[in-house]
C-alpha cells in the first residue's frame, strides 16, 4: 500500500534545487505551449534573453520594471513572514507616489541629496501611515487585515485619480499646454531626478540601489537583532510569542508600518526615478503592489532572494513590452510568468512530501507547521 | 432632478452593474465555502475573449451562437478556477499568492490577451450580440419599463441566478452545508461534510460564474475584444462581495450602485453639486473598512462578520 | 433527585426481563497505539437497555478510548463490539449513528453563527431531498426538547447560548437521529448545578423511553445520583462492574486509583525532615482566586494554595477540573479576578506573562511543542526564547547568535540534549529532547517558581526519569515546584505536599508522606464529606 506522507525535514539542497528544478520544468511547459501556438520555443527564449539582458538598453529597461518590485517585493516578505497578510502594497506605493512628489514639488529649490532623502521619507512616511491602518485595526480590534489593506487600494487609487483628474490640488498641472487638453500632474524640477549610477553599459537606478540596500538590512533585521528574532517566533507560533511574554500587538504595528513604509518607497521611486510626475493611470495599470506578493512568494519571502526575483520578473515584463508586436504578443508575459509561478508553487508541495511503501504507522503527533516551514527560514 | 436622468443613471447602472453581480456572485459563493479567489479578473477576462471567439467562429442561428459562446466563456472561467482551488485546498499555498498568481497568468497582459493574439479576435467586430428585449410588451412604461422590461436576456438571467443562490444559501441543505464549511470546517467535517470538496465546487463554479460575467462585456457591453477590456471590475466584484457582508440581497444592491454611482457623479457635477465624483465612489469602501472593524470588536461579528473560515486551509487533524 | 430506592426497584425490575441482551457491550476489546500504549487491554463492558451506566475512572484508564470504539471512531485491535447482543464491525461513526450509537463529547462541534435548527440536520436530515424547511425542524426539534424536558429555542444562534444549553443541543442533536444509545463525555464539567439537575431529569425520561445512557465521570456524587450501575476502568482494564445500590464511595475510589496496598516510602518524603517552619513568606501564594475558563465559566473558585521554597507541591486532579488555567493563572498567560495572587511577597499583575517571568516565574507547559518552543527555529534560538530580552550576551538592539550558540552548546551538554548542533530545528527533536530544550531553558536562569504542567506525558522511561531527576534537584537549589500531573504515581512519588483540585477548588492538601491512596481517590472523585 502506497501512501504519502508529510516530510519533516527539508535537505538544504532540495530548498535551492527545488525552485531551479521547477523554473527548468515551467520553461519546458512554457516551450509546449509556444509550440502549439506556432512559435519557436527556442526563438523566442533567445528573443527574451537578448531584449531583457544583452541588447542596447535592455539591461537599463529591466532595472527600470524590476525596481518598482523589489520594493513592494520587500515590503510582502516582511509582513507575510509574520503572517500579517498585507496585500495593500498597491495602495500604499500610490500614497508613497502622492507623498514623494508633493514633496518634491513643495521643496524643488533644495540641495540634491537633501530633497531626495526628503522625497524618500515623504514617500515612506505616506505608506507607512496607510499601512498602520489595517496594522492597528488587526492588531488592537483583531480585524481581518486582508480584507481592510484591500479596501484601502481602491481608496487611495480613487484619491490619486482626484488629486489628478478631478481637482485643483497642488498635484495637478494646470498652466501648461498639453494639461489644458487632458488632466496631468505637475512635472518635478529637474534637480527631483534621482541619479543613476551608470556600469558601462546600463545604468542601474538610484532606487534599485537603496532598495538593495534596505533588502540587506531588512535581512540584518530578521536575523540579527531582537525585535526579528520576535516577528520570527511570532511567524510560526504566536502562542509560544506569548508564552515568552512577547507584545505581540505592537511587533504587528511596526511590522506593518515598515511594510508600508516599504512599499511607499516604491511609489517614491516611481516619482524619483522614473515618471518625475504623479501618473495615476500608469501605476493603477502597472499593478506593482499585486505583482510583489507573487514575486515575494517566489522568494519564499527572502529579502536577497527579492532582489534576484524581482529582476528575473522584471526583465521578463521588460522584454515582453520590448517585443512586443505582431510576432511576439504581450500575453506572452503574463502566462510564462503564471507558468512559473505555478510550477514553483507546485514544486514546493512535492518537496514536502515523499512517498512511503507499506502501512503507514497508527497516528504520529501532528506538527502542524506548513506556513510556518516556509515562513521561519 | 430630471427624471429621465434618474432613469438613464438607473439604466446604466443595470448595464454597469450586471458584470458585477455575475463575477461577485461566484465570488460570494467561494468565500463561503472558505476560499478567497483573487482570480477573479483574470477570470472574467478569460471568459471575455473565449465568448467573443466563440460568437465569431461558431456557425448557425444567432440565439444557438450566444449560448454556446456564453457556455464557453463558463468553461473556460471554471477551468482557470480549477487550478486555483488545486493550489489552495490540496497543496494548500497562500490562497493570496494563488490568486494573484492567476490573475497575472490570464490578465491584462497574460493568457488572455495570448488567446486574443492566437484567435485572431482583437479588433474584429461582433457578430453576434445580446439584445434588448420587450419584456411583456411594458418597455413603454415611464420611469419602471426602460429599468424593468428593456433588458437583455442576461440581465434577466442574472436576477434569476440572485434569486436561485439566497434559495440554495438559506432554504436548502446544500447550503446550510456550505455555510457551516465556511464558518467551522471542523465541525462540518464531524458532521460527515466533505469539505475539500465543497471548496472546490463552489471555487469551480465560481469561476465559471466569472466567465460569465466577462462573456457581458463582449456580447452585451461592446462587441469588441481589446487586452484588460474588463478594467478592473474583477477587482471591484472582490470588495463587493465584503462591501455585501457575503450575502446576495445586498450584492445586487451594491453592483447596482457602483454602477449607478460612476455615473451618478458625472451627473451632480452637471447639475452644479461640486462634490468630487471619487468621494462617492471611495464610500463604499471605506464603509466597508468601518464596519468590519467594529464588527469584530462586537458580538455582531457573528451575524455580519467574513465567514470565519475564509482564507484558512482546512488540515484535518490526525488521531 | 429520585432516593436511591426508588432506582433500584426500577433497576431490578429491568433485570426481571431477564434473557434480553445488553444494549451494547465491548468483548474483550483490546486498543494499541504507537509507541507501545495498550489504552484498553482486554475490556469488557455491557450496559443495558433502560439504565444508566456510568463508566467511571481518573486519566488514562482508557474511558474515551473505549467510548471512541463503540462510537465507530477507532477499530478495536482484538475484542468485537455488540449491539442488542450481535456482534458489529464499526468502521466509522455513521455506521455507528446507524446502529443508534451516538456521543456527546465535551468539546462540542457546533457552528457558532447557524442557529440550534440548523446545527441539528447538519449533515444529516430526517427528511432528504433538496429543501430545508426550517419551520418544519423547528417544530420537530420542540417536540423532542419537550419530550425530554430540555428547554432549547430551536431558532437561537449558537453564539447566543450559553455552554449548557450548547450541550442541550449536541443531545438534541443525537435524539432527533434516533439515537438509542447515547454516551455522554463527562458532561458536568461545563454546567452549573441547576444544569445538572436538568440534564439529569432529562436523562431519566430517556431511559424511561427504553434507551440507554453511558455517562463518563470521575465524579462520585453524580454517579451515585444518577447511574444504575457503574463500571470501573483503571489502566486499560475493566476492574469491576457493581450495582450503584451496592457500593459505596470509599469502595469505588479504591477501585479507581488502585494500591490496595499502602505505597512505599518515596525518596522526597525521607529528605524532608521537620525543618523549623520558615519565617520567609511563601513564594508563591493564591488567596482567593477566580479565574474565568475558555467559555464564560469560572474555572478555579476561591483557590487559595501557598508553596515555599525548595517545596514540590503536587496538584492531583483528574483534568478538566481547572489544572490547566491554574498552571496558566500563575504563569501571566490567563487573567484572573478577585483575589490576589503573590509571588515572593509581591502582588503580580494579572495576565501578564512578562511579569510573570520578570519575578522568576519558569513554566514547563502541558503542550510542549503549540506553547513550548517555536517549532521551526532552531535549538539554540528556543533556548533564548525569554532570555533574548536581557542585556547580556547580546548588544542593544542586536541578537549576539555566536554568542547564543555557544551557551546553548553548554546547555545541550548539561542537559542532555541530543540533538546534531544548536542550529538544529526543535522539530526534529523527539519529544524527550523537546521537552529537554524546554527545561534548559527554563530551569538554567535559576528560577523562583517552576511551574511543571505534565512533565513527562508522552516520554520515554529514561526521559521520564531524567525529567523528574531534573525537578527534584531544582527543588533541593531552594526552587518552589507547582507539579502539576494526571499520574498519581508520579505526584505521590515526588511531591512534598499534595493538593487536590475538583471543580476549580482545592478541596485539599496533604502530606505526601502521610497521605492515602484512598483518600486521594475521594478527593479527586469530589466524594470528600
Amino acid at each position: 500500500m502506497i501512501s504519502i506522507e508529510r516530510s519533516l525535514v527539508t535537505p538544504r539542497w532540495q530548498r535551492i534545487a527545488l525552485p531551479i528544478a521547477s523554473l527548468f520544468i515551467a520553461s519546458i511547459i512554457a516551450g509546449i505551449v509556444l509550440a502549439v501556438s506556432g512559435h519557436d520555443p527556442i526563438g523566442t527564449y533567445q528573443q527574451i534573453y537578448d531584449a531583457s539582458f544583452t541588447s542596447a538598453g535592455a539591461l537599463t529597461a529591466t532595472f527600470v520594471y524590476a525596481t518598482p518590485l523589489l520594493f513592494t517585493g520587500l515590503a510582502v516578505a516582511l509582513a507575510f513572514r509574520m503572517r500579517v497578510w498585507n496585500i495593500g502594497g498597491e495602495g500604499q506605493l500610490y500614497m508613497g507616489a502622492v507623498g514623494a512628489s508633493g514633496v518634491g514639488l513643495l521643496l524643488g529649490g533644495w540641495p540634491q541629496p537633501l530633497l531626495i532623502l526628503m522625497m524618500m521619507l515623504g514617500g515612506a512616511l505616506a505608506g507607512l501611515l496607510w499601512a498602520m491602518i489595517p496594522g492597528l485595526l488587526r492588531a488592537y480590534l483583531r480585524t481581518n487585515e486582508i480584507l481592510v489593506s484591500l479596501m484601502l487600494n481602491y481608496v487611495a487609487g480613487l484619491f490619486m485619480y482626484y488629486l489628478i483628474y478631478d481637482s485643483t490640488s497642488y498635484w495637478r498641472d494646470t498652466t501648461s499646454a498639453s494639461a489644458l487638453v487632458f488632466p496631468q500632474g505637475k512635472d518635478l524640477l529637474p534637480a527631483a531626478d534621482w541619479p543613476g549610477i551608470v556600469f558601462g553599459s546600463f545604468t542601474m537606478p538610484f532606487g534599485f540601489i537603496a532598495g538593495g540596500v534596505f533588502a540587506v538590512a531588512l535581512l540584518a533585521l530578521i536575523r540579527f537583532t531582537r525585535f526579528g528574532f520576535e516577528m520570527r517566533v511570532m511567524g510560526d507560533s504566536s502562542a509560544a510569542a506569548n508564552y515568552a511574554g512577547m507584545r505581540t500587538r505592537r511587533t504587528i504595528v511596526t511590522v506593518m508600518a515598515l511594510s508600508g513604509a516599504m512599499a511607499g518607497l516604491g511609489g517614491a521611486s516611481q516619482i524619483g526615478d522614473f515618471g518625475h510626475v504623479l501618473d495615476p493611470r500608469g501605476l493603477q495599470q502597472a499593478g506593482y503592489g499585486y505583482t510583489g506578493i507573487v514575486v515575494a512568494a517566489l522568494a519564499m519571502y527572502n529579502p536577497l532572494a527579492v532582489v534576484i526575483v524581482s529582476i528575473l520578473i522584471g526583465a521578463l515584463t521588460n522584454a515582453g513590452f520590448a517585443l512586443q508586436g505582431p510576432t511576439f504578443p504581450i500575453g506572452l508575459v503574463g502566462t510564462m510568468e503564471g507558468i512559473i509561478l505555478f510550477s514553483v508553487l507546485g514544486g514546493e508541495f512535492l518537496g514536502r512530501y515523499r512517498i512511503r511503501f507499506g502501512r503507514a504507522p497508527e497516528p504520529a503527533p501532528s506538527v502542524d507547521d506548513e506556513a510556518g516551514a516556509e515562513v521561519a527560514r | 432632478m430630471n427624471v429621465d436622468v434618474v432613469v438613464s443613471v438607473a439604466v446604466s447602472a443595470i448595464a454597469y452593474g450586471t458584470p458585477l453581480v455575475l463575477a461577485g456572485l461566484g465570488e460570494l459563493l467561494a468565500e463561503r465555502s472558505g476560499v478567497l479567489n483573487l482570480g477573479v479578473e483574470g477570470m472574467m477576462l478569460i471568459g471575455a475573449v473565449t465568448a467573443f471567439f466563440a460568437s465569431q467562429v461558431l456557425p448557425g442561428p444567432g440565439w444557438a451562437v450566444l449560448i454556446a459562446a456564453i457556455v464557453a466563456a463558463a468553461a473556460a472561467g471554471a477551468a482557470l478556477a480549477l487550478i486555483h482551488a488545486f493550489l489552495s485546498i490540496t497543496v494548500r499555498v497562500n490562497q493570496i499568492v494563488s490568486g494573484l498568481a492567476l490573475t497575472i497568468f490570464a490578465g491584462t497582459i497574460g493568457l488572455s490577451s495570448y488567446a486574443g493574439h492566437v484567435w485572431g479576435v482583437g479588433g474584429q467586430h461582433g457578430l453576434h450580440q445580446l439584445v434588448k428585449l420587450d419584456v411583456l410588451g411594458l418597455s413603454g412604461v415611464p420611469i419602471v419599463g426602460p429599468i424593468l422590461f428593456n433588458q437583455d436576456a442576461f440581465v434577466y438571467a442574472s436576477w434569476g441566478l440572485v434569486a436561485l443562490v439566497t434559495y440554495y444559501l438559506y432554504r436548502t441543505r446544500f447550503g446550510l452545508y456550505l455555510r457551516a464549511v465556511g464558518e467551522s470546517p471542523r465541525s462540518a467535517d464531524a458532521m460527515g461534510i466533505n469539505v475539500s470538496r465543497y471548496r472546490y465546487v463552489h471555487t469551480i463554479v465560481g469561476g465559471a460564474f466569472a466567465g460569465l460575467g466577462g462573456a457581458y462585456f463582449t456580447l452585451a457591453i461592446a462587441p469588441i475584444w481589446t487586452d484588460g477590456l474588463t478594467a478592473g471590475a474583477g477587482w471591484i466584484a472582490i470588495a463587493l462581495v465584503i462591501f455585501a457582508f457575503w450575502r446576495p440581497g445586498l450584492l445586487v444592491v451594491g453592483a447596482y450602485l457602483f454602477g449607478a454611482l460612476s455615473s451618478l457623479g458625472f451627473t451632480l457635477q452637471a447639475n452644479g453639486v461640486q462634490l468630487p465624483s471619487e468621494l462617492f465612489s471611495s464610500l463604499p469602501y471605506v464603509m466597508t473598512v468601518v464596519v468590519l472593524a467594529v464588527a469584530s470588536t462586537t458580538m455582531a461579528q457573528r451575524r455580519i462578520g467574513a465567514p470565519a473560515a475564509l482564507g484558512v486551509p482546512y488540515v484535518r487533524e490526525e488521531g | 433527585m429520585d432516593s436511591r430506592a426508588d432506582r433500584v426497584s426500577a433497576a431490578s425490575a429491568e433485570s426481571a426481563t431477564a434473557g434480553s441482551p445488553p444494549a451494547v457491550a465491548a468483548v474483550g476489546v483490546t486498543k494499541r497505539f504507537a509507541g507501545g500504549v495498550v489504552a484498553n487491554d482486554r475490556v469488557s463492558f455491557e450496559a443495558r437497555q433502560g439504565e444508566v451506566h456510568a463508566l467511571l475512572g481518573e486519566n488514562g484508564a482508557g474511558k474515551t478510548t473505549l467510548c471512541n470504539i463503540l462510537t465507530g471512531l477507532y477499530r478495536p485491535d482484538e475484542g468485537e463490539v455488540r449491539v442488542n447482543g450481535n456482534p458489529v464491525r464499526l468502521h466509522s461513526p455513521h455506521e455507528a449513528q446507524a446502529a443508534g450509537i451516538f456521543m456527546v463529547h465535551q468539546h462540542l462541534s457546533l457552528v457558532d453563527s447557524l442557529t440550534v435548527a440548523e446545527n441539528v440536520v447538519l449533515g444529516w436530515s430526517r427528511h432528504g431531498g433538496l429543501g430545508f424547511s426550517a419551520r418544519t425542524v423547528e417544530a420537530e426539534i420542540e417536540e423532542i426538547a419537550s419530550r425530554y424536558q430540555m428547554a432549547v429555542d430551536p431558532r437561537a444562534r449558537i453564539w447566543q447560548l450559553s455552554l449548557g444549553e450548547r450541550q442541550r443541543v449536541d443531545i438534541l442533536k443525537a435524539l432527533y437521529r434516533g439515537a438509542s444509545i447515547l454516551i455522554l463525555d463527562e458532561p458536568t464539567t461545563v454546567l452549573t448545578p441547576s444544569e445538572i439537575e436538568q440534564l439529569f431529569s432529562s436523562v431519566r425520561e430517556m431511559v424511561a423511553g427504553g434507551r440507554t445512557v453511558i455517562f463518563i465521570s470521575h465524579k462520585l456524587p453524580e454517579v451515585f445520583a444518577i447511574a444504575d450501575r457503574t463500571t470501573i476502568l483503571r489502566r486499560g482494564r475493566s476492574m469491576s462492574t457493581l450495582e450503584i445500590a451496592e457500593t459505596d464511595a470509599r469502595q469505588l475510589a479504591r477501585l479507581m486509583v488502585g494500591h490496595e496496598m499502602s505505597f512505599d516510602v518515596h525518596p522526597r518524603a525521607t529528605s524532608v525532615e521537620s525543618e523549623p517552619a520558615p519565617a520567609v513568606p511563601p513564594v508563591l501564594a493564591l488567596d482567593g482566586v477566580h479565574v474565568r475558563g475558555d467559555f464564560g465559566i469560572d474555572a478555579l473558585k476561591d483557590l487559595s494554595l501557598a508553596i515555599s521554597a525548595g517545596e514540590i507541591l503536587g496538584i492531583a486532579g483528574v483534568s478538566g477540573n481547572g489544572q490547566r488555567e491554574l498552571a496558566e493563572v500563575v504563569a501571566g498567560l490567563r487573567p484572573f479576578s478577585r483575589g490576589t495572587i503573590r509571588i515572593g511577597g509581591e502582588n503580580v499583575v494579572s495576565g501578564d506573562p512578562r511579569d510573570a517571568i520578570n519575578r522568576g516565574v519558569a513554566n514547563i507547559p502541558e503542550d510542549r511543542m503549540g506553547t513550548g518552543v517555536s517549532p521551526n527555529l532552531s535549538v539554540a534560538e528556543n533556548l533564548i526564547l525569554k532570555s533574548y530580552r536581557s542585556s547580556s550576551p547580546h548588544a542593544g538592539p542586536m541578537l549576539l547568535m555566536r554568542q547564543a550558540e555557544a551557551q546553548a552548546t553548554a546547555l545541550m551538554a548539561r542537559f542532555d540534549i541530543r540533538a546534531p548542533s544548536p542550529r538544529t530545528l526543535v522539530r526534529q527533536l523527539s519529544g524527550g529532547n523537546v521537552q529537554k530544550v524546554v527545561l534548559a531553558r527554563e530551569l538554567s536562569s535559576g528560577p523562583r517558581l517552576v511551574i511543571a504542567a505534565s512533565p513527562t506525558r508522552g516520554l520515554d522511561v529514561g526521559a521520564t526519569e531524567y525529567v523528574r531527576s531534573v525537578l527534584v534537584d531544582a527543588a533541593k537549589q531552594g526552587a518552589a515546584i507547582m507539579l502539576i500531573s494526571e499520574d498519581l504515581d508520579e505526584i505521590v512519588e515526588l511531591s512534598d505536599r499534595i493538593a487536590v483540585l475538583y471543580e476549580g477548588r482545592v478541596v485539599g492538601v496533604v502530606d505526601a508522606a502521610t497521605a492515602s491512596y484512598e483518600q486521594l481517590g475521594l478527593m479527586m472523585a469530589g466524594a470528600t464529606s
